[in-house]
């Protein structure tokens, strides 16, 4: 063996080389995507048969960061988007005199995409990121080991409870986005246009339909999956190097939001 | 091979065969070849980048060779997944380099992590955790987090989170990491107990040959990769007089 070749230590872990890495990386992404929700489900499954328990001061800490952290944010956002389409509403009609017409398009649009895409967006960007980070944190400090040698699945600590968290918060900020938009849209019509709130109420209860109510409350538990599944799969592509951890985050990020906007496509194109 | 005085009995608990591991288009590890019987004590030893960690990283199934059996309480591993795996490390306990304790969860719960799905109440395991902390001196750490803690008594933790499920064969990585002298006599002492009652084999690494002291035990000297010598402490110091590969690699200098 050559001097040369003795100067370069063996690394100590074979996770050191990058994973999904080439040509087939991205099938390889998908694989463990794939296995990860698997594996997730039939964590649900025996925790549903009592045969496993949920980690809940895991489940505690997912729920304030999918929750509670980012609900003053999500507040703030759709409250904005709610007197965007106040005042827009309120141009259209003083050229347009179709109230019906413009404020029904106009709630159609929010609940059914808008306020879906920006909670997905918001979640991506809280929990779905820190999912990520967490996963290839628990990767570089040896946690993960940690949890293998002594027969512990690690999802038990990242995906299981944190997926939980995402579909009920995302579930539950989407009925409240939706209503706080539509509110500050009506309060503001209300006020400047003169409209009645029966005839705001008679337009969003045409504009939707119960089955598009349905639909647009599926559409973030799609959309948080998917970033849960992302993050999953960025947080554990990361190694165990610490560069790895930042580009977990970015990825997941722009990852998440390009797979909810072309969800969304789909859905649009294929399923209505 | 020759089994020390340590071993119970002649059959393997663990066994390697023609195993090699590639990282990065490296070789890391080339042609070893290891039989370690019950009760037994070895320590695989070399200088820095010689392949110790990778080969337990590979013993407690966290890493898979590239080629090569292994052989572990009779069960190939290889070709274990789910369950069955999960069953076989509960008769194995590990102790890995750089730590591998929850930092977010406190002593007491890191020890009970291995007990998590065992049909256990919850006041069993509080019993068994406060077995092992008294055994290794850990009074009073329960409700500690790791990062409040020394490196000696983290691996110290981390040796009663592996030993908490009595285990019949334990790995640890960087036997001396943060440990100092009468910490490191003392963890001799209870390995020794547990090995003579229970017939615990254990599998150490470090950079020291001398580092087990006078327990009975046999060294494997593994340098770049490949394993040069396995043997007890006196037949090492018989080769390395005439075997300067060996000579170097103890070293350090290889």
């Amino acid at each position: 063996m050559s001097r040369a070749r003795s100067s370069r230590p063996i690394p100590s872990d074979a996770r050191t080389a990058p994973l999904f890495s080439g040509a087939t990386g991205w099938i390889e992404r998908i694989g463990l995507g794939g296995l990860a929700l698997v594996r997730c489900l039939g964590l649900y499954g025996l925790i549903l048969l009592g045969k496993a328990r949920l980690d809940l001061p895991a489940f505690a800490a997912s729920l304030r960061q999918a929750g509670l952290s980012i609900l003053p944010a999500i507040t703030l956002v759709t409250l904005v988007v709610g007197l965007i389409l106040g005042h827009q509403s309120q141009s259209i009609l003083a050229r347009l005199d179709l109230p019906g017409l413009v404020l029904a398009s106009g709630a159609y649009a929010v609940v059914m995409e808008l306020v879906p895409i920006l909670v997905g967006i918001l979640v991506a960007g809280r929990a779905g990121v820190a999912l990520a980070v967490r996963q290839a944190s628990l990767a570089v400090s040896g946690e993960i080991d940690g949890l293998l040698i002594n027969g512990i699945d690690p999802i038990r600590f990242t995906l299981g409870p944190v997926l939980l968290a995402m579909l009920l918060m995302s579930f539950a900020f989407t009925v409240w986005g939706s209503l706080v938009t539509l509110a500050t849209a009506g309060l503001w019509l209300w006020g400047m246009a003169g409209l009645s709130p029966a005839s705001l109420l008679g337009a969003f209860g045409r504009a939707l339909a119960p089955g598009d109510l349905i639909e647009a409350l599926l559409k973030p538990l799609l959309f948080s999956l998917l970033v849960a599944l992302i993050a999953t799969v960025n947080g554990t592509a990361a190694g165990r190097d610490p560069e790895g951890i930042s580009q977990a985050a970015t990825r997941t990020m722009i990852g998440a939001v390009a797979a909810i906007l072309i969800a969304d496509l789909l859905i649009v194109l294929f399923l209505r | 091979m020759q089994a020390t005085p340590g071993a119970i009995a002649d059959e393997p608990v663990l066994e390697l065969s023609g195993v090699y591991q590639h990282v990065k288009g490296q070789m890391a590890l080339s042609d070893i070849a290891l039989s370690v019987p019950r009760g037994e004590w070895l320590l695989v030893t070399g200088p820095n980048g010689a392949g110790k960690t990778l080969l337990a990283r590979l013993l407690l199934g966290l890493d898979r060779p590239s080629a090569g059996r292994i052989q572990l309480l009779g069960r190939a591993l290889d070709g274990l997944e789910g369950d069955a795996l999960k069953r076989l490390r509960a008769d194995v306990g590990g102790v890995l380099q750089g730590g591998s304790l929850l930092e977010s969860a406190t002593v007491l719960d890191n020890l009970l992590l291995p007990l998590r799905d065992e049909p256990l109440s919850r006041s069993a395991m509080a019993r068994a955790a406060r077995l092992v902390m008294t055994l290794l001196n850990l009074d009073g750490l329960e409700n500690q987090v790791p990062r409040a803690l020394s490196l000696g008594q983290r691996r110290l933790v981390e040796l009663a989170r592996a030993l908490i499920r009595e285990p019949k064969i334990l790995v640890w990585d960087g036997f001396s990491e943060g440990l100092d002298l009468p910490a490191m006599r003392e963890t001799l002492g209870v390995l020794s107990n547990l090995s003579r009652n229970r017939g615990l084999t254990l599998v150490a690494t470090d950079n020291r040959p001398d580092i087990l002291g006078d327990e009975p035990h046999r060294i494997a000297v593994l340098a770049r990769g490949r394993l040069l010598f396995t043997g007890t402490a006196d037949e090492l110091e018989d080769a390395r007089d005439t075997n300067l590969a060996l000579r170097a690699a103890l070293a350090g200098t290889i």
